[in-house]
């Protein structure tokens, strides 16, 4: 490792020439060879899904029925938005459903990869069948899932029954209904997220772990010395992306409660595609969605300064 | 002799070893029949009369089974040609948004410049954003360039996401800067690195990238929905929905078909999870 | 099997449809001498709704220079695609409207053509429904066909129980039947009746039935059919309104399969039952009587939604898409319709001999007189804020019907909340 690094151009042998100007030059250089790796997927990106995006940022200050053209109104969105008893009630179900799902579903997708990160035999079986609820067909899950949860006859209550609790009504309870929906998604997604993990294990040197062996150490130590920093980046990943899933949650549970009963599992998504495409509101479903944005970014902007702060330690 | 008495000093382990490992299956087999539950009932709606699907309580075993469901899904829809352009669109987008993802990726991984970083948020916080709130600008701009009902236009949609960008560069962080930096003293262009090193490195991120872009897509319902109005462009889906009339659904057909969709998606995976066995990649760091 | 046979059904009765009423047509042929026109029409579910395809064909065949082009849409959402669309500025001819509420908005915003003349003209002012399009004034749709909602319900189980088929009845009436009728328990359970998970199986009667306004922001009208609607819940008489939201339950499979004696539902039912028997895929042996009433109420009222055809204000053949909205609601149109099982929005005598005369509909006197309600209101009123009231309406249906609120605070809520959020 380290004759790499003093064999690098930066090291103190190589530089020959007056420093400034190549720094800066290289920095053009490095600009150039930067964007030309970005440019084929970002010019996609831009022109199908920024310039959108842009247009709907705009529209969030103008009342629009999605086809007369939009009047400017100013804040006018954003203030209903904080008066809005039902768009509320989907920031804090949508904020609710994350602090539940993000969670359990790493802990979910990361046993699951660990557990079926090795030589078995039958373990692609075991893999398939983990990622199985993914591919299932969301009527199935909301079937299967609302008859587990069944407050008279599903089996969920009739265990809990064994311990003399006697079982709420789950998806028909508004107490109940977001942890059921919770426990679905983290079932259903689990699997998706364990190939990600399972990838990211791949990319773990196999010498670490051998050289952690022969230093003595145990399953949990090494565990702890090897896979944990070597995850990082895909812990990382995985964090974001599930972040972001959490916040735009809307079909599974659109599927198995409607958002009901009443408004206890309305989230954000669902708000907007209400607001918006049904009610006609595009202005106003734009202010919704101006908020989810910023919400996500902050969120963002925290997790990779964490993130940051750590890899630098 | 010799070999007996190492047998026999090993076979309390290796009996431990056994128990071990039938306690171990044991444990999986009963998890995965937990997992697949809501995937027995597909299968088994898939195998009755429509009227049969939502009993209370559940029937598990269908009492007249249709197997005939699975003959006649073919000629009720047009399958063949609903499986042909869902075939073709989740190749297409897979190709693309590997290709340019990994590419892209590289360039927020390994080169350092200026606005990288501020580029790579706005990248993130976009994909927070449901579809729903801007999915009709994005329409009126695609009947402008003159796209709508068009594979071109859910191509344009779906292979430019960030999220394949976003998977390759975190595991490219993975990948140590000193080999890249080995690479440039041998005298290769960073494009050259890219195809030469980074990519046989990343077999086990790229065989992740595709195979969860491709059931993204094979599944997706909403895009092809909006955009994609000929009967002749629909993918399998779409045929599936078509079950749900206005008035009267027929479940059971529903799900004799996704139980049919389910299949593609099932050889890609066990093709694809090949390369998830520990051990295939080697980070080329020695010591 | 069953959705093949419905199509062939279809496709028989699209060839009859224009023999039962063939008078009319001498008017057609002549006009759109300005060669091949194409008029596209917006659709859903076509393989499921045949009335779309018999009318097409009934319609080229009269028209033969023009061709008529389905712009099929998926029943389950349709009207997002159609509002997507039309924000496209999209040109489909005849965009079909499913329900008033999204009539309500199109019309608000402008996307349709004003075809008041048509309305004015033929047999189109005695359409069923035809003043719930109303808006300023003038007309963007005319509707061809007239759900409304009567009681089916399963003869067989009547007999068993020994008691009378059901008539004009009050619903405590009704009420104490549906517990007389129920038997069983477990998974054998038979129901007296289904209420089905929709809000208007209790909203949409009770306001019918009391003159009560469902876009006025006071609810309190609803009492007496909550404390019906409940009532029934808590015997037993009816599935358990949890269960059959979270279990999907089919209303189809409810009456198909004997699992309720009776059922509340609008006459889209009689179309489905009727094929269903034909293709074998149900032996139930059905009938249809009016809906129950308050008690002291005279004649049946009932609530209905009426299923239209408009022209888009970009469309490029405005010709072809008037003489078919003429057709489709005129007599040519009502007979073909009905010829399917399907009741048209020109509900005259001759459309009912079609529709009674139909192999395989019930033949007793109550199916018929079940047919001609006093009185039928719309579902919900035409207005751009239905879509918002509707969602508040039905959120507190569900913790009523799921009993998370009492009847009086669930009605309050609903109250403050149309008052407050709705803009």
């Amino acid at each position: 490792m380290t004759d790499l690094i003093t064999a690098s151009p930066d090291s103190p042998s190589v530089l020959a020439r007056p420093r400034p100007r190549r720094r800066r030059s290289r920095g053009w250089r490095n600009a150039l060879i930067g964007w030309s790796f970005i440019l084929p997927n970002l010019i996609g990106f831009v022109a199908i899904t920024l310039v959108p995006v842009l247009a709907m940022f705009a529209l969030s200050f103008a009342s629009w029925d999605g086809y007369n053209p939009p009047s400017w109104v100013g804040l006018k969105n954003f203030r209903r938005l904080f008066k809005d008893d039902a768009s509320m009630t989907a920031l804090w179900n949508t904020l609710y459903y994350a602090v539940g799902y993000v969670p359990l579903t790493m802990l979910a997708a990361l046993g699951l990869a660990l557990l079926l990160n090795r030589k078995m035999r039958g373990v692609a079986f075991f893999r398939a069948v983990a990622f199985f609820p993914y591919i299932t067909s969301l009527v199935a899950v909301a079937i299967v899932w609302n008859m587990l949860f069944n407050p008279q006859f599903g089996p969920v209550n009739q265990f809990l029954g064994w311990f003399g609790v006697h079982g709420p009504g789950w998806t028909t309870s508004t107490t109940w209904a977001m942890p059921a929906v919770i426990v679905t998604s983290v079932w259903r997604d689990m699997g998706y997220y364990m190939i990600l993990f399972l990838a990211g294990l791949q990319a773990i040197p196999k010498e670490l772990y051998e050289a952690a062996e022969v230093d003595g150490t145990n399953a949990w130590q090494r565990f702890r010395a090897v896979t944990v920093p070597g995850l990082r980046p895909t812990s990382f990943l995985v964090l974001i992306l599930l972040t972001v899933q959490a916040f735009k949650v809307f079909d599974l549970i659109y599927v198995m409660t409607q958002g009901g009963p009443g408004d206890a599992t309305l989230v954000l998504a669902q708000q907007i595609y209400q607001t918006g495409i049904v009610d006609g509101q595009y202005g106003y479903a734009s202010a919704i969605s101006v908020l989810l944005f910023a919400l996500v970014l902050v969120l963002t902007l925290i997790q990779f300064w964490f993130n940051g702060r750590r890899e630098r330690k | 002799m010799t070999t007996t008495a190492l047998e026999r000093r090993q076979t309390p382990r290796s009996a431990r070893r056994v128990i071990g490992r039938t306690i171990l299956y044991a444990l999986f087999i009963a998890a995965a029949a937990a997992i697949l539950l809501p995937f027995a009932w597909m299968i088994s709606a898939g195998l009755k009369r429509n009227n049969d699907v939502f009993t209370i309580p559940i029937q598990w075993i269908p009492h007249d089974v249709q197997w005939r469901n699975f003959a006649d899904i073919w000629s009720q829809i047009p399958m063949t040609t609903y499986l042909r352009n869902t075939v073709f669109l989740s190749i297409v987008i897979t190709f693309l948004q590997v290709l340019t993802g990994s590419f892209a990726a590289y360039g927020f991984a390994k080169v350092k410049f200026r606005g990288r970083d501020t580029l790579f948020v706005l990248y993130i916080a976009t994909i927070a954003l449901p579809w729903q709130a801007y999915m009709v600008p994005q329409y009126i701009m695609m009947v402008k360039a003159g796209l709508t009902d068009t594979f071109l236009s859910l191509i344009l949609i779906q292979a430019f996401g960030a999220f394949g960008v976003f998977l390759m560069r975190q595991f490219y962080l993975t990948i140590p800067d000193d080999l890249c930096e080995a690479a440039r003293i041998d005298g290769l262009n960073e494009y050259g690195i890219w195809a030469r090193i980074i990519l046989p490195l990343s077999k086990p991120a790229l065989a992740s990238l595709a195979l969860l872009t491709f059931v993204t897509t094979w599944n997706d319902y909403m895009g092809p929905f909006i955009y994609l109005t000929d009967n002749d462009h629909w993918t399998i889906q779409l045929g599936l929905q078509s079950f749900i009339g206005e008035f009267n659904a027929d479940y059971a057909m529903m799900m004799t078909g996704s139980v049919l969709s389910v299949l593609p998606i099932l050889v890609i995976f066990l093709f694809g999870q090949r390369y998830f066995i520990q051990g295939i990649a080697t980070s080329g760091m020695k010591g | 099997m069953h959705r093949r046979k419905f199509l062939q059904l279809a496709a028989s009765a699209a060839a009859a449809g224009p023999l039962l009423s063939a008078c009319g047509s001498s008017s057609g042929s002549s006009s759109g001498s300005d060669g091949p026109v194409t008029l596209t029409v917006s659709t859903w579910s076509m393989s499921t709704t045949p009335e779309f395809k018999a009318l097409f064909d009934a319609f080229q065949k009269l028209y033969p220079n023009i061709t008529i082009k389905p712009v099929d849409i998926l029943a389950a959402d349709y009207s997002t695609k159609v509002k997507v669309m039309l924000s496209g500025g999209d040109s489909t001819d005849i965009i079909t409207m499913k329900n008033t509420t999204d009539y309500g908005q199109f019309a608000e915003r402008g996307q349709l053509r004003d075809i008041s003349s048509l309305a004015s003209s033929g047999t189109a002012p005695s359409l069923q429904g035809l003043s719930s399009f109303k808006m300023n004034d003038k007309y963007y749709a005319l509707p061809y066909r007239q759900d409304f909602w009567a009681l089916f319900y399963n003869k067989k189980l009547f007999d068993a129980a020994g008691k009378p088929y059901p008539t004009n009845m009050t619903w405590d009436e009704y009420a104490t039947l549906a517990e007389s009728l129920t038997t069983g328990s477990g998974g054998s359970k038979v129901y007296g009746t289904y209420h089905h998970t929709w809000r208007s199986v209790v909203q949409a009667i009770s306001a019918a039935q009391t003159g009560g306004d469902l876009i006025g922001g006071k609810y309190e009208f609803f009492t007496d059919q909550y404390d019906i609607a409940l009532g029934i819940q808590n015997a037993g008489a009816a599935l358990d309104y949890g269960t059959a939201t979270t279990q999907k339950t089919g209303y189809q499979a409810m009456i198909e399969t004997g699992k309720t004696a009776m059922l509340p539902m609008g006459t889209w039912l009689i179309g489905t039952l009727w094929a269903d028997k034909k293709s074998g895929t149900t032996d139930i042996d059905w009938s249809m009587a009016p809906m129950p009433q308050r008690s002291g109420a005279s004649g049946v009222t009932t609530f209905g939604s009426p299923t239209a055809f408009s022209i888009n204000k970009k469309a490029k053949n405005v010709d072809a898409a008037e003489k078919f909205i003429d057709f489709a609601t005129g007599p040519q149109g009502a007979a073909i319709v009905a010829g399917i099982g399907i009741v048209p929005a020109l509900l005259n005598d001759d459309t009912r001999k079609v529709y009674f005369g139909l192999d395989g509909m019930p033949t007793d006197a109550g199916f018929q007189t079940a047919f001609k309600p006093d009185k039928v209101v719309l579902e919900m009123p035409v207005n751009d804020k239905s879509s918002q009231i509707d969602t508040i309406l039905t959120a507190e249906h569900t913790l009523v019907m799921t009993k998370q609120k009492s009847i009086a605070a669930g009605i309050a809520e609903m109250d403050s909340r149309v008052q407050t959020e709705v803009e």
